[in-house]
């Protein structure tokens, strides 16, 4: 790859200006009224995909549960190839194989065969079962399937066995939505089935992640293991998608940790939910408040400073607990970084693009870096999602050219756009904005669902304050490999 | 014979040690298949085509995960349907869809329309759509009949995908006499520049390569490729069907060589020749393969004996089964997720009776196959590779991720990543011996201890409790 030009000592940085010719040759001119996605029919590279991934996101995130997936077997495999791919763990997601007889007769025979044959030889401790669009257009009966399905299996093993495995239906028609919607129904779909209150308060608090990765979650719990609460994490794949290698190990294999079923049931009688993603999650904590009156506190996720203080504010405030010196140092020392790099970071452009959680909560932290939006493109389609993008600018006192908000349009308009812009210094986002990276020159930081082309970032947080410093880090650094040349990295 | 791990009852015709396993049958259901849907074999074998908009005509999910093929991303075309287009039909949206793809990416040649679940349920009438656009556009819009459940496995996108290269693209040029030293490879994909292997050891035969299928397959190359003198069937089970129609219509006769492993390299290169009638030709292809097995002797020294088990899509369990015994390794395994009886018989012949033969198999039975056999490698496609690791068992992906394996060079090159991946340290470091009391090795013999392992819910009256060991 070719440097760029170094900045000439006394022009401004918003002065200079570079020539930005693609790197494609057959590139060409589009038509402009087919660029916005919401002028056309066909969708070119989406920037999300169907809602049964976030569900069986979701059910991976279950102690020993094993998701059943009601269709196809497309819809399972490409799945696990696209979980294998990010978290490089096994991922244990079973099929009702649909051929063409289900197509015609409905999937009656594959989901009461299906849990049977899952059954005697997974012995999960939960199934999720995870509907498709094959199956909502046939419009299989799923809850009295699922019935049928238990009586058989009581017949089969014994009523007492079969009793002890709880079978959650998550409907995720892939035709509406995205997986993060996907998610968000599952949040539901598992609070409504299983919790319980039980009339006292256990003085925890649960936490709904979202599509967060193990490494995040990690540092969630390093933020309340510190404010000294105890926590339910619904979903938690800290350790089942990212798991130890440790052999010998029994037939069939579970990977360690994830939530328990006990502990979804005690979910009702926690002081609060918090959904850190308001998109995946908030329609379990709403369901918890509605239904058992258990606080829901939605809000952006915690990264950055802002985002971070605003957690443990909500935390502090519901619990009574302070926050600790331990968190303040933290704090203080994403503080000093952002001083320390500041003038690396001011007045550059980006481009953030992902799941609209992402892209809101990194917003907020560019600007606190003095950067400066481009363009914000999230995937799924949210009535909020401008909304809380100008709020965001406007708590920033983001005086800037307004940025393009792509809410729910694929990246072929994004790209588009970016290729207009005299400037882009940084694009951040996920694995599938590394052909725009690459057509444009421009780096980037990768952040969010999917990240399938490097390895580590499933492990590594960017929530809370150390996430922070190793988000910034990369930003900071990304830039400095870009823009100057090596003779002047060592004067930094 | 007995066979050596527990299995659902549906599924014990499905193995065998002896004979050959029942096969292209549906998954049973609630099992954790390692196959996939129509969908996925007909992308596996169009994405490559080039100069083409690829359409897929469903809900937005099967665009996203169809982008990525071998690892590889392709710009794909999407309806994305949506609640309403469910409800009142996509028809229309359909149509502009490829109308508009066209003026978004000008100058493409064709268009294919993939057809998905959603697409067949809601029962719009693909062909005629594509029919009545073809002849406003002038150009061709090929409908792919891909519903992901319309078949047992992705084979039947393979075959989907050929029928429709067949009808709409191969041989669509003027016809003329046959071109003088030209072949087509039918089913090769190019993975890691395999191709480019293949078509120098050809050169070197004075061949030309008109059109690969679909590793090289452009619209321009395609209606060309009845001209050529023979076609080269590589993969068989997407090559073979294509091979006997052009048979059929085009009178190109075909041969199904394989490029994988020493001898059947050299095979394949001195048929090609005694095809052409050139065998004086082919008289170095004999020094080529023997430099190439000295080149390659370090790593077998250090691979002879070992234990190595196969589990592929399908048709290259037999001719990687030979490459694998030129290693000097004893293959424990042979296993496909969609072979046929043709693919079976081919590992059968070259491996003889004994060697456990496995037909769709799951996650499940894979698993306790690791942990009763424990082989020295498996080699397989991702999903398998991270249960392997899990259980402490080296894994090498194959169709491949490093370098080309096909040829003579190729040869080496699988050498050379398989005694280093049987080799890695971090399989002798998996145990902390300095830290804690090591725990009794399991040495695995064929025919596994079941002792050692403990098996959770085998048959319907199992043990749930799955502590470890």
């Amino acid at each position: 790859m070719q440097l760029k030009e170094i900045p000439i000592t006394g022009i401004p940085y918003d002065q200079i200006k570079i020539e930005k010719v693609p790197a494609t040759p057959e590139y060409c001119e589009r038509p402009a009224d087919l660029i916005p996605s919401t002028n056309r029919a066909v969708v070119v590279n989406p920037n999300r995909t169907c809602m049964p991934l976030g569900a069986m996101w979701a059910v991976l995130g279950i102690r020993k549960a094993v998701p059943f997936v009601q269709g196809a077997q497309g819809c399972t495999t490409y799945v696990r190839y696209t979980f294998c791919r990010i978290f490089r763990e096994p991922a244990t997601i079973a099929t009702a194989s649909f051929h063409e007889d289900a197509a015609v007769f409905g999937g009656r025979r594959n989901l009461v065969e299906g849990i049977r044959n899952l059954v005697v030889r997974y012995w999960p401790e939960l199934i999720g079962v995870v509907t498709t669009c094959s199956s909502e257009i046939i419009g299989d009966d799923m809850v009295s399937f699922i019935k049928m399905a238990r009586a058989n299996l009581r017949k089969e093993i014994g009523p007492e066995k079969a009793d002890q495995i709880p079978i959650v239906l998550v409907n995720t028609p892939s035709f509406a939505g995205s997986h993060v919607d996907g998610y968000d129904r599952a949040s539901r779909a598992f609070v409504e089935t299983l919790a319980t209150a039980k009339g006292e308060p256990n003085g925890k608090v649960n936490i709904i992640p979202g599509l967060l990765y193990p490494g995040d979650i990690r540092e969630i719990k390093h933020l309340l293991r510190h404010m000294g609460i105890e926590a339910t994490v619904l979903f938690d794949i800290s350790d089942t998608l990212d798991a130890p290698l440790k052999p010998p190990t029994s037939v069939p294999y579970y990977p360690p940790g994830g939530t328990t079923v006990e502990e979804i049931k005690d979910m009702a009688n926690s002081l609060a939910t918090f959904a850190l993603q308001p998109h995946a999650g908030q329609a379990g904590a709403r369901y918890l408040e509605r239904k058992y009156g258990v606080r829901a506190v939605v809000g952006q996720p915690p990264v950055g400073v802002q985002g971070t203080d605003a957690f443990l504010k909500a935390l502090r405030d519901i619990t009574g607990k302070p926050v600790p010196d331990s968190l303040l140092q933290e704090r203080g020392r994403l503080i000093d970084s952002l001083a320390d790099t500041f003038h690396h970071t001011m007045m550059k452009k980006v481009a953030i693009m992902g799941d609209p959680d992402i892209v809101l909560g990194v917003t907020r932290f560019v600007l606190e870096m003095g950067m400066e939006p481009v363009a914000l493109a999230g995937g799924t389609a949210s009535k909020t999602f401008v909304h809380d993008v100008e709020a965001i600018l406007a708590e920033a006192g983001y005086e800037g050219e307004p940025p393009l908000i792509i809410n729910g349009g694929d990246l072929f308009e994004f790209e588009e756009y970016l290729k207009k812009q005299p400037r882009l210094d940084l694009i951040i986002g996920n694995s599938r904005a590394v052909d725009i990276s690459r057509e444009l020159q421009v780096p980037l930081v990768r952040v969010g669902f999917p990240i399938y082309d490097r390895f580590g970032y499933q492990k590594r947080a960017i929530v809370g304050y150390r996430g922070g410093e190793v988000l910034l880090a990369e930003i900071v650094n990304s830039i400095l490999g870009h823009q100057y040349p090596d003779d002047r990295t060592q004067q930094l | 014979m007995k066979i050596p791990i527990d299995v659902i009852p549906e599924r014990a015709g499905h193995l065998g040690v002896v004979e050959i396993p029942a096969c292209d049958q549906r998954t049973l259901p609630g099992v954790v298949s390692q196959r996939a849907c129509v969908l996925y074999g007909a992308r596996w074998m169009l994405a490559p085509v080039r100069n083409v908009i690829h359409l897929i005509h469903g809900p937005v999910g099967c665009a996203y995960y169809s982008e990525t093929v071998r690892k590889k991303r392709y710009r794909v075309f999407s309806t994305a349907l949506d609640e309403k287009d469910i409800v009142f039909g996509a028809g229309q949206k359909l149509e502009t869809a490829i109308r508009e793809s066209l003026s978004l990416r000008p100058g493409s040649s064709a268009v294919l329309v993939y057809t998905t679940c959603a697409a067949g349920l809601i029962g719009e009438d693909v062909p005629a759509i594509c029919k009545r656009v073809s002849a406003a556009l002038g150009l061709p819009v090929v409908p792919v009949n891909c519903p992901g459940f319309c078949g047992v496995s992705q084979g039947d996108g393979h075959d989907a995908a050929a029928a429709a290269l067949l009808e709409h693209f191969i041989g669509r040029g003027p016809a003329g006499p046959p071109l003088e030293n030209s072949v087509n490879i039918l089913g090769e994909f190019d993975v890691q520049g395999d191709l480019k292997e293949i078509e120098q050891l050809l050169q070197r035969l004075g061949l030309n390569l008109i059109c690969a299928v679909s590793g090289r397959a452009t619209v321009e190359n395609m209606a060309r490729a009845h001209r050529a003198r023979l076609n080269i069937v590589h993969c068989g089970r997407t090559g073979r069907w294509l091979a006997r129609k052009m048979e059929e219509r085009f009178g190109i006769p075909w041969r199904k060589v394989s490029f994988f492993g020493l001898a059947e390299a050299a095979a394949a290169l001195q048929a090609i020749a005694a095809f052409f009638n050139r065998p004086r030709e082919a008289a170095w292809v004999e020094k080529e393969a023997e430099a190439a097995r000295q080149r390659a002797l370090p790593y077998l020294r250090r691979l002879a004996g070992r234990r190595v088990a196969l589990f592929f899509g399908a048709s290259r369990m037999g001719s990687m089964a030979r490459a694998f015994g030129e290693l000097g390794m004893e293959v424990v395994l042979c296993g496909s997720q969609f072979g046929c009886r043709e693919d079976y018989a081919e590992s059968r012949r070259c491996l003889g009776q004994g060697t456990l033969m496995i037909d769709d198999a799951h996650q499940r039975e894979l698993e306790e196959f690791l942990h009763r056999y424990r082989p020295d490698l498996l080699v397989g496609g991702t999903r398998e590779k991270f249960m392997a690791h899990k259980i402490g068992i080296p894994f090498l992906v194959f169709p491949q991720e490093t370098s080309p394996y096909a040829g003579f060079n190729g040869f080496v090159n699988l050498a050379r990543e398989v005694a280093a991946l049987v080799g890695a340290p971090v399989w002798r470091l998996m145990i902390p011996a300095n830290l804690v009391e090591p725990p009794a090795r399991r040495e695995g013999p064929a025919g596994g201890d079941s002792a050692a392992v403990k098996t959770v819910g085998d048959g319907k009256g199992g043990n749930e409790d799955g502590t470890n060991l």
